[in-house]
């Protein structure tokens, strides 16, 4: 006999701790994925219950209420109202952060007049002893009727009590739900209710006012159902926002006396910690100033730290490789893996010490509650480029990866400050081109000290505000071409401030470094194999003549030996399949300085901007005893027919602009893809991208060559 | 009589209560985020580069944009 697998969805307001919970309760056993139709992150992990049952934990998106405000919240609560939800629980844990009582019973009153069994983690006991504010949580189960257990999701106190209430949750004998229900129905309601029941499968009264409330936004119903319902609400004059008013103000009328009985405060009005780091940080001058200061240090620490481990990455891979040529036979095989698979995943791996400093800085300031105070700081001047106070976080999350970033705008209710934030977002500086500003970098500039910075840093920062400046130029294009009349409001809560919860850190870190190293990093490998076959294969006749004319040319020549193989090994390249592919293209970026081995970068970087750097290396060092120089040695070697350097300094230039402004990435097109649902934004995104890198490249090539 | 004064006529670090909402959109957010007819506020900062309002509600912090603040009317002080 086998059961259907029970959900329990994991639901609270923002910033209750429902993130530290989920980890508690879950550990490592998640599963990140997105909800069906949308990139809204899903996390979800399972469990095994005291009575061996196993049960799927959901992580839905914190709201405040039924009454969505943006993509995500509606997320949430669609899988409560639609029955046919893949993730319509059969039971809920509700996370409640008891220093806000009050307001988060808003949700848990609507959730319970939904008629789901609800457990409720009562969290944040702690800050609630130091503000002196008590909760008698017995009197409060049994004023409410639900059961309320104190946890603490940071140090995990509580979660076993509440693990071992799970199965007598899941159970039929319905504990957990209430038979009456908070919110007493006008009469005009209970009329459209029951309409609404007769045509819809509906839980309750409640369940069916809210599918009429939510009329013209619902999408999971068919066509004809939607009309149905639609032309009920509109026969019976149904008003979803004075309806939607008239039930919160019932709702807090019935549980604000309750709260009065359970809690004792003493609200004294000193000033609390938030208000002291809020009188400096959201400081009408300290503020911005800090906020710059902060993003500089981003800049030094993705800059300056992660040098040590990658190049100490790169040497022992490196090393791997040359002491496998010397000691494996030289076939086709030992040369995939050494040529091919070992710098391929040396690519991948380099990466991660960038990718873990930068994420551990940003969810940092996540954590802590610096976000938000940034958010509202720059939400005036972001309104000016037509983007959304919110957009800051996806403009900074860009210098990460723009993928996550352009995902993260799923909070801006708007969609034309959405669509502008993911339209500008990847022209931030992300993570990918760091590696190739990298090795680009020393040909622009000598590295040397100008007081505490140094200056290839000062020239990465450069090319980051050169990348945050068209970001908004090119939003302020938009927001003059697009056109909208939807709601746009900023009405944010700032956290107060916390101490970070390193276990929360944690699991995000390991989450985002993972889905990079299995995600981007299966797609920079693959294009790092197909990149050494093309590179090393070509037609049989015009290799084998490649070989000859080498021959012959090192014999007129008289050259040594070596001189004659580096001669054949350049030769048979060129007449390779990737040799072709860069040829082809030559002719268009040659205006830009780029010569045909570049081009075959830009192809294959497409898959991701970091693939330049291994393909400039693949490409110099096949054939050559090379793979323990490093790359930007064999790049000053490389000398073109006529001898003269490939790489100058223009040519560095143009290139590293190129990169700056050009939409390189597949991954991130897909995304928007996702994201907008129609294909005519990514197109718009890379012909826009990738225009403006040509003409830039181009002019800069030209005066500076 | 003056019209009620709202959130953007506040003195940093003054204190009100509210009053009414006069935007019903701005009323359900904000009631859901706890901040209700009769919660007594005060204004904390206003942002640096202008356009928004930053406000605590007992033990709770808020920021709203100018157009946001002039909906929430404050009660008279008696």
């Amino acid at each position: 006999m086998s059961e259907a697998l029970q959900k329990i969805a994991l639901l609270g307001n923002p910033n209750a701790g429902k993130s530290s919970l989920f980890n508690q309760l879950t550990g490592l056993r998640q599963k990140v994925g997105n909800f069906p139709g949308v990139t809204v992150e899903r996390k979800s992990g399972f469990i095994k219950l005291d009575d061996k049952r196993e049960v799927e934990i959901i992580d839905l998106p914190g709201t405040y209420s039924l009454y969505p405000t943006s993509l995500d919240e509606r997320i949430a609560v669609n899988a409560l109202i639609d029955v046919n939800n893949k993730d319509y629980p059969d039971a809920i844990i509700y996370i409640l952060d008891v220093t806000h009582l009050e307001r988060h019973l808003l949700l848990l009153t609507q959730i319970v007049d939904l008629g789901f069994p609800v457990l409720v983690a009562l969290n944040m006991n702690d800050i609630a002893a130091q503000q002196n504010i008590q909760c008698d949580e017995k009197k409060l189960s049994e004023a409410l009727g639900i059961e309320f257990i104190k946890i603490n999701g940071r140090t995990g106190e509580g979660i076993d009590i509440i693990k071992s209430k799970l199965p007598q949750l899941l159970s039929d004998n319905k504990t957990g739900v209430r038979t009456s229900s908070f919110y007493e129905l006008a009469v005009d309601e209970k009329n459209i209710a029951a309409k609404v029941g007769a045509l819809l499968p509906v839980k309750n009264e409640y369940h069916a006012l809210l599918l009429a409330h939510h009329s013209k936004k619902i999408n999971f119903l068919k066509e004809d159902k939607k009309q149905q319902l639609l032309g009920i609400v509109q026969q019976n004059n149904f008003n979803p926002i004075n309806n939607q008013l008239d039930e919160i103000m019932q709702r807090y009328n019935k549980f604000t006396p309750i709260v009065n009985t359970v809690l004792s405060r003493s609200f004294n009005n000193a000033r609390t910690l938030t208000d002291k780091i809020d009188f400096v940080i959201t400081h009408k001058f300290f503020g911005p100033l800090i906020f710059f200061a902060l993003m500089l240090f981003i800049f030094q620490a993705i800059f300056a730290w992660s040098v040590i481990p990658m190049d100490w990455i790169d040497q022992q891979f490196a090393n791997l490789a040359t002491y496998l040529q010397t000691v494996l036979p030289n076939t086709i095989l030992s040369r995939l893996l050494t040529e091919g698979l070992i710098p391929g995943i040396s690519g991948v791996m380099v990466f991660v010490p960038q990718i873990t400093i930068l994420f551990l800085l940003i969810t940092l300031l996540e954590e802590v509650g610096y976000m938000a105070r940034a958010v509202y700081m720059f939400d005036n001047i972001m309104q000016k480029f037509g983007l959304n106070g919110r957009s800051i976080v996806a403009l900074i999350s860009g210098g990460a990866c723009a993928i996550p970033a352009i995902m993260s705008t799923r909070t801006i209710s708007n969609w034309k400050e959405r669509l502008i934030t993911i339209m500008v977002t990847p022209l931030i500086s992300c993570s990918a081109r760091i590696p190739v500003f990298a090795v680009l970098i020393g040909f622009i500039i000598p590295s040397f000290k100008i007081g505490p910075f140094n200056s290839q840093g000062l020239v990465f920062m450069v090319l980051y505000l050169i990348g945050i400046t068209a970001a908004l130029i090119a939003s302020y294009v938009f927001k003059k071409i697009l056109k909208s009349e939807e709601f746009s409001f900023l009405m944010l809560e700032l956290p107060e401030y916390r101490k970070p919860h390193w276990k929360n850190v944690f699991y995000t870190l390991y989450e985002k470094v993972s889905s990079f190293m299995f995600g981007a990093g299966k797609i920079i490998l693959m294009v790092s194999l197909v990149l050494w076959f093309l590179a090393s294969f070509g037609p049989k006749k015009a290799m084998q003549e490649a070989v000859n004319v080498a021959t012959i040319e090192s014999s007129l020549l008289h050259a040594d030996k070596q001189t004659t193989e580096l001669l054949i090994a350049s030769k048979k390249l060129e007449a390779s399949y990737a040799g072709y592919a860069g040829r082809l293209i030559e002719p268009v970026i040659k205006p830009l300085g780029f010569d045909w081995k570049i081009g075959i970068a830009l192809i294959t970087s497409f898959a991701a901007r970091e693939v330049f750097v291994g393909t400039i290396s693949t490409l110099y060092s096949i054939g050559k005893n090379a793979d323990n120089m490093t790359i930007k040695q064999k790049l000053q070697q490389e000398k073109n027919a006529e001898g003269k350097s490939v790489f100058t300094m223009a040519v560095a230039l143009s290139l590293v602009l190129f990169y700056l402004f050009a939409m390189q990435c597949m991954s991130t097109l897909a995304t928007v893809y996702r994201e907008t649902k129609s294909w005519k934004w990514p197109m718009i995104q890379f012909a826009y991208m990738t225009g403006t890198a040509y003409i830039v490249s181009f002019v800069v090539y030209q005066i500076f060559k | 009589m003056s019209s009620p004064k709202n959130i953007t006529e506040l003195q940093i670090g003054e204190n009100a209560v509210i009053g009414e909402f006069s935007n019903c959109h701005v009323a359900c957010k904000l009631m859901a985020m706890g901040l209700l007819p009769g919660s007594s506020i005060s204004l904390m900062r206003k942002a640096p580069f202008g356009g928004a309002y930053y406000i605590k509600a007992k033990n709770h912090y808020v920021a709203l944009r100018s157009n946001e603040a002039l909906s929430v009317l404050l009660s008279p002080v008696l």
